[in-house]
């Protein structure tokens, strides 16, 4: 919808308005929105930088900006440091987080698609129920969250960052919204056939919803994978720790060396950052598409 | 349950219109009880628990007599909890400055990131749209990085001496504060700098979302009506002000909506950046709750102010609810 909109709209307005602009205020536009990407990108930059000066030049006053000898010595003193087994940590935030991701899809799209395409008894009530959810922050229910785990002897596992968040109100709501739109005739035409329901929502309902999969699941990725809050009140041993954790963990250890901590972040931060130039689009799109936070 | 709710409409015949096929029962059933009674563990469950807890003095470390380790050493204290946000306590100054600076946060970073997304959307909106999908990738990166590598990246650019902000500064001939996040005796305009260099630090990471849905917004509205405007002579600034805004206005208020509630949420960057400090300036409400709870172990106390945060989000939710009813149709 929007891609259609967005052609119509370029076609249509480019002979109107945007010809008509003077070359000064195009120039002048041009100039505040490269200033804007300077300010996004400098912070990035400057720490990668860091991470790439010896020691010495970090404790410099005034700074260098770009160092005057580059070395990958923060990089190596990292992957060397026998207390940051970090394959380790890599491994549990990938898990914890693809874990998350596929168990949200199945029971997002499942209930989405009942709630969309099936009359029952009870059903608004139902839904409803999903939407009050919406309203109601993690922070508010992490107390007793915490003692079920507790109870559960979840406490101080990667299960313990999985088992409390199998089923998302959000991604219910939004799979209903897109299954809303789908055609029944498909779907009545499938079970004339003699598909089983299960079999229609497994091979008819599936396979047509690559997009907002997509979209819900790079989400559910990145809130995981950036998570500190509910990590840090459940993970207690080091090898546990997720990747924020052992950040805070890390710079904890190294104070001063901005060196170290620097090229920490990085690391920390690489994984998203390529994930976030694969599905770039998607992940615009599907903000545009749903005021997602 | 799974019976008693098959056999009720097995035993209606009439509704059948309605109804569900066998087949369909099991598997509209078999699927939904299984999440819901996962939602009545996960969700209603720690809801109402945690009502419960804010009228009881309870932590985990004292084991209880009753029911969920409540009751004996973890006695019923009633509304006490409640009394303690008005009292004239330690714990009570605290929690009320809490919720002053989580106010304070969340107003001023509505202000500002709505002052910068929204003239921002615009400027990305009127550019060729080959470089336009360029900036808005790029605009929204910070969103995507980890909050915790944000806020150490920040405190670096704090860095009263090393840090690169300071360091721009002298570079263009002006002073620099002695330090952004350690000096209680520093404030602008009555706020406090640590807060200042919170907010900005959290502005930068958090005003993509803004910016592609204004953006998105602003593609929907439908170009007859600019080009109805320019031909009455509007132009710039009248164009934005007496178009644009007012067309965007139901998005306007989804966006006040969502940054307002996740601002009264903020933890990590208050967390890593300042720890609260200095003086419990930065000191924000989620961070109380947790202190409180997973610190000082005192749960019952933690829990009552968490239904403060929830109230919060709560009132801006039906506020929100409210001028919705009035709507704008174009």
């Amino acid at each position: 919808m929007s891609a259609v909109q967005l052609a119509a709209s370029s076609s249509q307005q480019r002979p109107h308005r945007r010809h008509s602009a003077r070359p000064f205020v195009r120039l002048l536009v041009y100039a505040i929105l490269l200033l804007g990407l300077a300010v996004t990108l400098v912070p990035f930059i400057w720490i990668l930088l860091t991470s790439l000066k010896p020691a010495s030049e970090i404790v410099r006053i005034p700074p260098t900006f770009f160092p005057e000898r580059w070395t990958l010595d923060s990089y190596r003193t990292i992957f060397t440091d026998p207390k940051v087994p970090l394959a380790r940590f890599y491994f549990n935030s990938a898990f914890v987080a693809i874990s998350r991701v596929l168990i949200t899809l199945f029971t997002s799209s499942l209930a989405g698609y009942i709630f969309a395409k099936y009359t029952f008894r009870g059903k608004n009530l139902l839904f409803g129920f999903i939407l009050v959810q919406l309203m109601i922050p993690f922070q508010v229910v992490m107390i007793p969250a915490y003692l079920i785990l507790v109870q559960l002897r979840l406490i101080d596992t990667l299960w313990g960052l999985i088992i409390p968040s199998m089923v998302d109100a959000f991604g219910i709501f939004l799979m209903r919204q897109f299954i809303s739109t789908f055609p029944n005739d498909l779907l009545d035409a499938a079970r004339i056939d003699g598909a089983g329901e299960f079999t229609l929502y497994r091979r008819v309902v599936m396979p047509n919803l690559g997009a907002p999969l997509a979209t819900l699941g790079i989400f559910t990725f990145m809130a995981t994978w950036n998570d500190y809050l509910w990590p840090l009140i459940v993970i207690t041993t080091h090898e546990r720790r997720t990747l924020p954790l052992l950040l805070t963990w890390y710079t904890s250890q190294h104070g001063q060396r901005y060196d170290l901590t620097m090229a920490a972040s990085i690391l920390v931060l690489l994984p998203i950052l390529v994930v976030y130039i694969f599905f770039q689009r998607w992940i615009v799109r599907g903000v545009a598409l749903t005021g997602m936070k | 349950m799974t019976q008693a709710v098959m056999a009720r409409h097995a035993g209606e015949p009439r509704k059948e219109r309605s109804g569900l096929r066998p087949g369909q029962r099991v598997f509209v059933w078999g699927a939904l009880i299984p999440i819901f009674l996962y939602l009545g563990v996960f969700a209603v469950f720690p809801m109402v628990w945690v009502v419960v807890l804010s009228f009881f003095n309870y932590s985990p470390v004292r084991i209880g007599d009753g029911p969920l380790g409540l009751g004996g050493r973890n006695p019923f204290i009633g509304l006490d909890n409640f009394a303690a946000m008005f009292a004239d306590t330690r714990a009570g100054q605290i929690f009320r400055i809490s919720v002053k600076n989580t106010l304070i946060f969340a107003f001023l970073v509505l202000v500002v990131n709505l002052a910068i997304t929204l003239p921002l959307a615009v400027l990305v909106e009127s550019v060729h749209n080959r470089v336009k999908g360029l900036f808005r990738a790029i605009y929204f990166l910070p969103t995507v990085s980890s909050a915790v590598a944000v806020a150490i990246m920040w405190g670096y650019v704090y860095h009263p001496q090393q840090g690169l902000l300071n360091n721009f500064i002298k570079l263009i001939g002006l002073t620099p504060p002695k330090a952004w996040l350690t000096d209680p005796s520093a404030f602008v305009f009555g706020v406090p700098l640590a807060m200042i260099a919170v907010i900005i630090a959290y502005v930068w990471m958090d005003f993509g979302y803004n910016l592609v849905i204004f953006i998105a917004a602003l593609q929907g509205i439908p170009h007859e009506l600019r080009d109805a405007a320019h031909i009455d002579g509007a132009t710039g600034w009248s164009e934005f002000f007496h178009i644009t805004i007012p067309l965007l206005r139901p998005t306007l208020l989804l966006v006040c909506t969502l940054t307002m509630i996740s601002s009264f949420q903020v933890f990590v960057i208050f967390q890593v950046m300042t720890g609260g400090g200095p003086q419990n300036q930065t000191r924000s409400l989620t961070m109380e709750i947790y202190e409180n709870a997973f610190r000082y172990q005192a749960m019952g106390w933690a829990a009552s102010m968490s239904l403060v945060l929830f109230a919060m989000v709560l009132i801006v939710t039906l506020v929100q609810f409210r001028i919705l009813r009035t709507d704008w149709e174009y």
